[in-house]
């Protein structure tokens, strides 16, 4: 079941990428998140979306080995458990991962307590995503539904 | 000095252009930033003021009486605008910054720097965006003391130091600063005062050391170097296209609808970006420019298309948008309906393009043999057919001479490429070029005239057959070419300026290409003293800044059309160069 979830989590991640690059493409979001995380160790664009890849695929390992502990522990596994997952994660991903940790640890971001000696450049995502596009939490959270049901689907397999 | 202002336009020749090799704002007489397209130079405008009174600027001006004075800080393209107030003075920099390395920049920025010269200067300042002509919705809003607009995939930011929420005063030594900052798929870069700052002068180091490295020391050393930065500013540096304007629809003629979309690379201005570039010695924009060339065609040869999107693609739906359009001169356009015309002339450019990169380099670059071929065989099989010629009319296609003119340098090119070995020849190309030569001397020259036709049988004169010597059909000094320049000068002459064709007088101004093409042309054939007093001027005839629209009131000196202009800019520095060392590079 778990390297059934990492699998389904390296495509998943793909699909997930993808799907978050084409919502900018159509409008619906300006949340680019290999900039967002690249930017965390360089403030060099082309380094920071090159190493932003590669942090976005490795997190999307790492939550499929945590789905997969799941369905290991539930031994249930399934593209509709995978979706609920998916549900729960996106939920934590826009409502908290995205919205309050990426400030707190993104040294170009700026926090309520940014003071005097920092000068943060970076727009931060706001309530709910939303200084990125209204759209932005809807889109985050749909492609985490995909990403677990893509997970629990090769789980099952 | 104020109410430069006429129905709430400013007169063209007021605009001056900075720009990031991406895209170009202008920048009015005024203070007032009129035109910016974000990200890139075909997008959606932002500010749209020239077309529209009631339009998107970003105003920044005293609130009083002033006289203006300006310039590019030499051998830049950073704009200092001076104004004169009767309580003191302040100048105000203008940058569009470029991309750094050494902090996390905004993906587009526009920075306006005012520094108090003496005295104490109340100024205002006001944001109006206004993206793709209001036809999509903008919510200005103020965050955390910043204005930002935002829709969809694009967002706009305003951040302000030291300059009051609109209106603020500057005294000696003080200074105040504005940041645009644009994002584009991507959360907005909001910059500190300090990179803001610093990028300006970075900018200006760049600009002044590329210009410094221009390879030419002849006559009118300024207006060629402010023309190569003009091209530079065209330029849009991902792809290596330069576009023929940044904007759109400033009209040929005042309440006109000759308003034309040129925010595209056109094909046939290669041959004389290549031989500008390489005469100044810019030689990677002039591989940058042939490698987007030869890209662009790739997704319609054998048939090439007049005009392509600055990506290499072939996105060029021509619309109207609703706004009243400069002065009242409707429609706007968005798009070139052109790009879908035959224009048979745009061949001989660019094999001729081909030959000189082939020539300079040894090597086809981004060209393939088997594509230059079946261009060629296109050129061997259609060129009897009627075409919409140079000037894009779109009546009904007729027979120029020009076009066939250059359909015979696309032969006669690729044939000497093949002689070369680049590629491999067919006969057809050399039967197809001589038959060709035989129906211009002899249905295409007018020996009533004497000279050579626009369109055999009618009598009409047109400048664009000066291109003939220029584009290696013939030279200068051949007699039926010199015949042809003289009637074009006596014709469409107006003082120093030419129009473009018979009848151009009553619907569009002096097509300023032109006359630097007659400026070149009479060079080459020896003719140097006239040339030299021509080109005197020509040049005096730019704006203050050094930039030159497409076409010129010959009567008021007026500017029309889009601009800046980069065929003007190069044909200014072909003349140059030609006038300089007299000679084609072969």
């Amino acid at each position: 079941m778990i390297v059934g979830a990492l699998a389904g989590g390296l495509i998943g991640t793909a699909v997930l990428t993808s799907g978050s690059r084409l919502a900018q493409h159509l409008g619906w979001t300006r949340m680019d998140i290999p900039l967002l995380l690249g930017t965390i160790f360089t403030s060099e664009r082309g380094r920071a979306t090159a190493i932003g890849y590669a942090i976005h695929f490795a997190n999307g390992l790492v939550f499929a080995l945590a789905y997969g502990l799941v369905f290991e522990a539930t031994d249930r596994a399934g593209w509709l458990f995978g979706l609920l997952l998916g549900a729960a994660h996106g939920l934590f991903a826009g409502g908290v991962l995205l919205n309050v940790l990426l400030p707190v640890v993104h040294p170009r971001m700026g926090m309520a307590w940014t003071d005097a000696r920092s000068a943060p450049v970076l727009e931060p995502p706001g309530f709910l995503l939303s200084n990125y596009g209204r759209s932005t939490l809807l889109a985050t959270f749909a492609l985490h539904l995909v990403y677990g049901a893509l997970i629990g689907l090769f789980a099952s397999l | 000095m104020t109410g430069l202002r006429t129905d709430g336009y400013l007169p063209l020749a007021d605009y001056a252009a900075i720009g990031d090799g991406r895209t170009c704002a202008l920048v009015g007489r005024d203070g007032s930033v009129d035109w910016l397209c974000l990200p890139n130079v075909d997008s959606a405008p932002v500010f749209d003021r020239i077309l529209d009174a009631d339009g998107a600027c970003l105003e920044l001006a005293p609130s009083g009486l002033f006289d203006v004075e300006r310039r590019y800080r030499p051998g830049t393209n950073v704009l200092e605008t001076t104004f004169r107030t009767a309580q003191g003075s302040v100048r105000i920099t203008d940058a569009m910054t470029l991309y750094d390395r050494s902090s996390l920049s905004p993906l587009r920025e526009l920075v306006r720097v005012v520094d108090g010269l003496d005295g104490r200067v109340a100024l205002n300042w006001a944001f109006r965006p206004r993206l793709d002509f209001g036809r999509r919705k903008l919510r200005l809003r103020e965050r955390d003391g910043l204005l930002v607009a935002a829709n969809g995939s694009d967002a706009f930011a305003l951040s302000s130091w030291n300059a009051g929420d609109g209106s603020f005063e500057l005294g000696r030594g003080e200074r105040a600063t504005l940041a645009l900052t644009h994002a584009h798929m991507e959360p907005l870069v909001l910059p500190s005062r300090d990179d803001v700052e610093r990028r300006v002068e970075e900018a200006a180091a760049f600009w002044a050391g590329w210009s410094d490295r221009l390879e030419y020391d002849g006559l009118w050393r300024e207006a060629v170097v402010r023309s190569a930065l003009a091209l530079k500013l065209l330029a849009f540096s991902p792809s290596g296209c330069i576009v023929a304007a940044p904007t759109t629809s400033l009209p040929e003629r005042i309440g006109g609808d000759r308003n034309w979309d040129y925010r595209f690379g056109w094909l046939r201005d290669g041959v004389y970006t290549l031989r500008a570039l390489l005469a100044l010695g810019c030689v990677d924009e002039a591989r940058a420019f042939f490698w987007w060339q030869m890209h662009a065609t790739r997704t319609t040869e054998p048939e090439v298309r007049p005009l392509y999107c600055v990506d290499g693609g072939i996105r060029t739906d021509e619309s109207e948008v609703d706004v009243p359009g400069y002065r009242g001169s409707s429609p706007v356009r968005v798009g070139n309906f052109a790009a879908g015309q035959l224009q048979l002339d745009t061949y001989g450019p660019l094999l001729e393009t081909t030959w000189r990169f082939w020539k300079q380099t040894g090597s086809l670059g981004a060209a393939r043999p088997r594509e230059l071929a079946a261009l060629a065989d296109f050129v061997a099989s259609e060129w009897r057919r009627p075409d919409s010629g140079i000037w894009e009319s779109r009546d009904e296609p007729r027979h120029y001479v020009l076009s066939k003119a250059m359909c015979w340098t696309a032969l006669d090119r690729v044939d000497r490429l093949a002689d070369e070995g680049a590629l491999a020849r067919r006969p057809e190309w050399r039967t197809a070029a001589d038959e060709i030569r035989r129906w211009i001397e002899e249905e295409g020259w007018d020996e009533a005239r004497g000279r050579y036709a626009c369109v055999p049988g009618e009598d009409e004169t047109d400048a664009s057959l000066l291109a003939m010597a220029l584009c290696a059909y013939v030279d200068a000094d051949d007699e039926r070419f010199a015949a042809t320049a003289d009637h074009v000068r006596r014709d469409l002459g107006r003082g120093p300026h030419l129009y473009r064709f018979t009848g151009a007088d009553e619907i569009e101004g002096a097509f300023t290409t032109c006359s630097f093409w007659l400026v070149d042309a009479l060079a080459r054939a020896g003719r140097k003293q006239e040339a030299t007093a021509l080109m005197d001027e020509l040049v005096a005839s730019a704006n203050d800044v050094g930039l030159y629209a497409e076409e010129i009131d010959p009567v008021t000196g007026e500017f029309l059309g889009n601009l800046p202009q980069g065929l003007v800019h190069l044909a200014l520095v072909n003349a140059a160069v030609s006038i300089a060392d007299g000679a084609d590079p072969e």
